[in-house]
């Protein structure tokens, strides 16, 4: 079972992906263009980058309804940081260092209390953009350093590789959080856990320590794609990550992962943001409003999910 | 009173906060809580009492049984109604327009169901599917806020607010009184015991949201009461809101416990303490810090892991 999900769940999506991206062409004008092929790219690396955390999240069985906010709080707080004049090297780490304790505090009392963590996610959360806010009164200001935004730019190039140097990093990115899932201690240890948390415990997983680490790292990567944010529209923007609730869950269902947990990985993840942001330019190249847009890719979501998402019927699962 | 909160540990929370907020209230804004303005006070919570009590049913039935489209349904109930039934059909007789908003309610949880228990897409996933639809749906009908509602419904704001919530209470006592409702709470505790006993599990989950979206619908009329006109912007804000309330008034969000008055506690909650909020005039930012805080360190307070972390030392 496990096998079929991680080999055909990606590369179905990503066929799906191509498909999309043929009829974008056929119907609509200036579709495979050079430069439209690059805004969706960075879009889509952005989305994926931010769906990192969701993915492992997911797999442990949990969910983080706090990744909008912890993008709106890295976006708004590296931009204050940065304008009162502390150096980028510190800024960067900083506050990716802040957004993880507030993970590690949200995946630390989801399993010590067991506390739903949709519940103590949406509550941190909430605070935590309300505490950015206060700080900086709600109008934000600064900006991002000059290469922060050629890194993630459209426009941006790579020597003669017309596409900017955030791709290749979502790609190395990646690679390292498929290695993380499936060749190490903890990647084991998340699979286990999220498939059979009272088998796991047996197993001497600690559940305590695997949710404070997993929380903390979704996000410390939600924080790194509110930076790039930053680069990327030039200036703060508190409420910058809210598309991100539902996309972010989107993407990693779309890619095939199971929100039981256990089941799934981050190949998928990065093919569903890939399709996800491919429908959603193909939908307004074909001249939809954007409720229209929002509408059809709800009905989009469920029948992809309807085709290879289904959980098992409770007879199944006696 | 004293053994209801015996019998239901989980309400003990909400309980006290509400006697509390409802105390600083009293003390802070004596004018609003007045009897004579219970109508109107009553009219600015129902909305969300009912959007809580409206989430509750698929959250009962466990498995991560979960509707988000509920606030998104109550705001396309009130585009329709004002653009389409009022503006364009020329309807304003509540006969006409309450069954037709209860037919869109049915429609939309059926519809739900099919998608969450008979097709089997993840709940969270299905109604964020149909969250998306309707809040799109929404959009289109009605781009801006624009129109007037019959005065029979904004009545629903002011002497008659109570009407749609005694509606969805006294359905609700219907359903607690016939077999369905036990079958749900067991779905809810162990589904697959449940099966084995014999309860067909697919088809208790489906009611359960049939009755969200017919309780949505409810709560789509006292919302259109309450604005007054049609806007497309009000609602959606209210998913996230409902879901902390139901959590907030101590129903499992795994499934199996709670009820009406949990739900509509944790509601009436959220209500009493946006009400403290807004009386000291602070900025929008700090109410959503304050209430985002609360939110967090109530549910763990009422964490029933947390009593035992306590007193029974820690044993994870």
């Amino acid at each position: 079972m496990r096998g079929h999900f991680r080999i055909s769940g990606p590369l179905a999506t990503l066929l799906l992906v191509l498909v999309v991206h043929l009829v974008g062409m056929l119907l609509i004008k200036g579709f495979g263009t050079t430069f439209g092929v690059r805004a969706m790219l960075v879009l889509a690396a952005l989305l994926a980058i931010a769906s990192i955390g969701q993915t492992l999240v997911i797999l442990l069985g949990g969910i983080d309804l706090s990744i909008p906010f912890v993008i709106g709080f890295a976006n708004v707080a590296a931009a204050q940081l940065y304008g009162q004049g502390v150096p980028f090297a510190v800024v960067l780490p900083g506050v990716i260092l802040a957004a993880m304790l507030v993970g590690a505090f949200n995946g630390a009392l989801s399993s010590i209390l067991a506390i739903h963590p949709l519940i103590v996610t949406l509550g941190t959360g909430t605070t935590l953009q309300g505490a950015v806010q206060l700080w900086t009164k709600g109008f934000p200001t600064g900006g991002a350093p000059a290469w922060v935004q050629k890194f993630v730019s459209i426009g941006g190039t790579i020597g003669p590789v017309p596409v900017p140097w955030l791709i290749p990093f979502t790609g190395v990115l990646a690679l390292g959080v498929v290695l993380l899932l499936s060749r190490t201690v903890y990647g084991r240890r998340l699979y286990a856990l999220g498939s059979n948390p009272r088998a796991a415990r047996l197993a001497l997983v600690d559940p305590v320590r695997m949710w404070t680490v997993t929380f903390a790292l979704s996000a410390g990567f939600a924080a790194l794609a509110g930076i790039l944010l930053l680069g990327f529209s030039g200036s703060a923007y508190a409420a910058v990550g809210a598309p991100y609730l539902f996309q972010t869950i989107a993407a990693v269902v779309i890619g095939g992962t199971a929100l039981v947990g256990g089941r799934g990985g981050y190949l998928g993840t990065l093919a569903g943001a890939l399709c996800l942001i491919e429908l959603t330019t193909v939908l307004v190249g074909l001249g939809l409003q954007p409720p229209l847009v929002q509408a059809t890719l709800g009905v989009l979501i469920v029948a992809l999910v309807a085709v290879y998402g289904r959980e098992s019927h409770v007879r199944e699962l006696i | 009173m004293k053994r209801l909160f015996a019998r239901r540990p989980e309400l003990r929370l909400a309980g006290g906060l509400f006697i509390v907020l409802l105390l600083l209230n009293l003390i802070l804004n004596p004018v609003r809580f007045a009897p004579v303005n219970l109508g109107v006070t009553l009219g600015l919570a129902a909305p969300l009492i009912i959007a809580a009590i409206a989430s509750m049913p698929p959250i009962l039935g466990g498995r991560g049984g979960i509707d988000i489209s509920v606030a998104p349904l109550m705001g396309l109930v009130n585009v329709v109604i004002v653009r389409v039934l009022v503006e364009r059909a020329g309807m304003t007789s509540p006969f006409e327009i309450v069954p037709i908003v209860l037919l869109i309610g049915l429609a939309s949880g059926v519809l739900n169901g099919l998608l969450a228990t008979i097709l089997r897409i993840q709940p969270i996933v299905a109604t964020l599917g149909t969250y998306l639809l309707y809040a799109g749906l929404t959009l289109t009908i009605s781009p801006s806020p624009t129109g007037t509602a019959p005065a029979w419904l904004k009545s629903l704001a002011g002497t008659g607010s109570i009407l749609p919530i005694l509606a969805v209470v006294a359905v609700w006592l219907l359903i607690k009184r016939l077999p369905i409702h036990e079958h749900l709470m067991s779905v809810g505790s162990d589904d697959r015991a449940a099966f084995t006993a014999g309860i067909p599990v697919t088809r208790v989950r489906f009611l359960s949201y049939v009755v969200a979206g017919l309780f949505g619908a409810v709560g789509g009329l006292s919302l259109t009461g309450l604005i007054g006109s049609a806007d497309p912007n009000v609602a959606n804000s209210m998913t996230l809101l409902a879901i902390s309330a139901v959590a907030l008034g101590g129903v499992s969000l795994a499934g199996g416990k709670g009820g009406l008055v949990a739900a509509a506690l944790g509601a009436v909650d959220i209500f009493l303490l946006q009400s403290v909020l807004t009386y000291f005039n602070v900025s929008t930012f700090l109410l959503q810090m304050a209430y985002g805080a609360a939110l967090t360190i109530a549910v763990a307070l009422n964490s029933s892991r947390l009593g035992a972390l306590l007193f029974r030392g820690r044993r994870a």
